[in-house]
């Protein structure tokens, strides 16, 4: 009897996050998207994850501060890498939004978005798994190299979406 | 009224698989049938399969013996079809998206391999129905599908919410009321392939089983015979333009930094 209450436990459980999960979708499907791009300091991103700054953090300070602030740097790091992560969740649903439209000049820039934003997603989900274990390994190095170059490119392909759906947008924004 | 052969019970026997049958003729003639084939010959299998074991249950001609040889290979035509049906349902979500076909192949076959492998120990090792051999095996063959099924469909789900990835309307509803059913089928199977509840209080579960399926086959009659409502002005809405002038600072710093 022990293994069939497990069963039920795991499928109560299953069938609650089933019921969240698509409710939440059908939510997005009526509403429409929330649309909260946050603002990303890339040049601060950029230093946080500069290779050669770490080097000479860790040629000039001992080992406890170099512990204590590469901590720091690893959290920091991490809500970056959450913001680039949630962006990358908004360019998702804009270009499959675009690509419902089918409208056939913006069907291509649309894939490429969201195959470029989908990486970018993974990329981000994978480099926040190696932040969390260089937070408990300081001396572990970590790489968000992919997620740095992933957002330039997801960045350049929004920008082309945007500009053919909606060529006038771009001018006024940018004066 | 929770009883074998009340009229609930015929009810909740037959209209499902009717309006499948219904909706596979709709699917049909739409030419839905060829866009989800494997949808389209669940349905149809699987309405068939269901009719004919209910025609040899209430038919005085059919002994339980040959009932239950009749339900074994219709749960195994079960079982293959709804593995067809899973995979089209995961190659509809992630076909297209070269950034997660490699990622998603290799979750979804870690997640297959494993529950197949936990089915398999369960049904070996779990306690089993202590009647007769053909129906405790039933039994737990009928909990091991519904543990894959369910464990593979949370897998796809999740998957796609993580990603923020909108499959089409019609794949999203079959695979949401196959979870559902699943679900509820895998809790409810596993009291009953446990033998932990005497004969006469299986009744509930019985009908509850019956009544989910029923809801399910409406969820996939709604997701994919009703139309998507849309809106007026075609075209994807834009973000608003304060969000585009962030976007926009922010291209712009990385540009000229």
């Amino acid at each position: 009897m022990t293994i069939a209450i497990i069963l039920v436990v795991l499928a109560a459980v299953s069938l609650a996050v089933i019921l969240r999960v698509s409710v939440k979708a059908l939510e997005v499907s009526a509403t429409g998207s929330p649309w909260k791009i946050q603002p990303l300091d890339i040049e601060a991103f950029r230093n946080l994850t500069d290779p050669a700054e770490e080097a000479y953090l860790r040629k000039r300070l001992p080992v406890g501060d170099y512990r204590r602030v590469r901590r720091e740097r690893l959290r920091a790091t991490s809500a970056y890498v959450q913001v680039a992560g949630r962006n990358a969740g908004v360019l998702i649903q804009l270009g499959q939004m675009a690509l419902v439209s089918s409208n056939a000049s913006t069907a291509e820039p649309a894939r490429q978005l969201v195959d470029q934003a989908l990486l970018l997603r993974r990329n981000c989900a994978f480099a926040l798994i190696r932040i969390h274990v260089a937070l408990v390994l300081p001396f572990r190095g970590e790489s968000v190299v992919p997620v740095l170059r992933g957002y330039e490119q997801v960045n350049g392909s929004a920008q082309l979406l945007t500009r053919l759906q909606n060529p006038v947008a771009p001018l006024r924004i940018s004066s | 009224m929770l009883q074998a052969h009340s009229f609930l019970w015929h009810y909740l026997w037959v209209a499902p698989n009717v309006l499948l049958l219904v909706l596979a003729a709709c699917m049909w003639k739409r030419g839905l049938a060829r866009e989800l084939p494997a949808f389209f010959a669940f349905i149809t299998v699987d309405a068939f399969a269901q009719l004919g074991m209910y025609v040899a249950d209430v038919s005085p001609v059919v002994g339980p013996e040959t009932w239950w040889h009749l339900a074994w290979v219709s749960l195994i035509i079960d079982g293959v079809l709804k593995a067809f049906l899973i995979a089209e349902i995961y190659d509809r979500n992630f076909r297209s998206y070269d950034a997660l076909a490699k990622l998603g192949r290799i979750l979804i076959r870690a997640v297959g391999v494993t529950l197949i492998m936990a089915s398999a120990v369960l049904a070996a090792v779990g306690p089993q129905d202590g009647r007769f051999g053909i129906i405790a095996g039933e039994h737990s063959l009928e909990q091991g599908i519904y543990l894959v099924e369910s464990g593979l469909l949370l897998a796809v789900l999740v998957l796609a919410a993580l990603f923020k990835l909108r499959p089409p309307r019609p794949v999203f509803g079959i695979a949401v009321g196959l979870a559902i059913s699943a679900c509820v089928h895998l809790a409810s199977w596993a009291v009953m392939a446990s033998g932990g509840l005497p004969n006469s209080k299986r009744a509930p579960l019985v009908f509850l089983n019956m009544a989910t399926y029923h809801a399910c086959v409406l969820i996939w009659f709604y997701f994919v015979l009703v139309p998507v409502k849309v809106k007026s002005n075609s075209g994807p809405p834009m973000p608003p333009i304060h969000n585009l002038e962030v976007w926009n600072r922010e291209v712009g710093r990385l540009l000229h930094p």
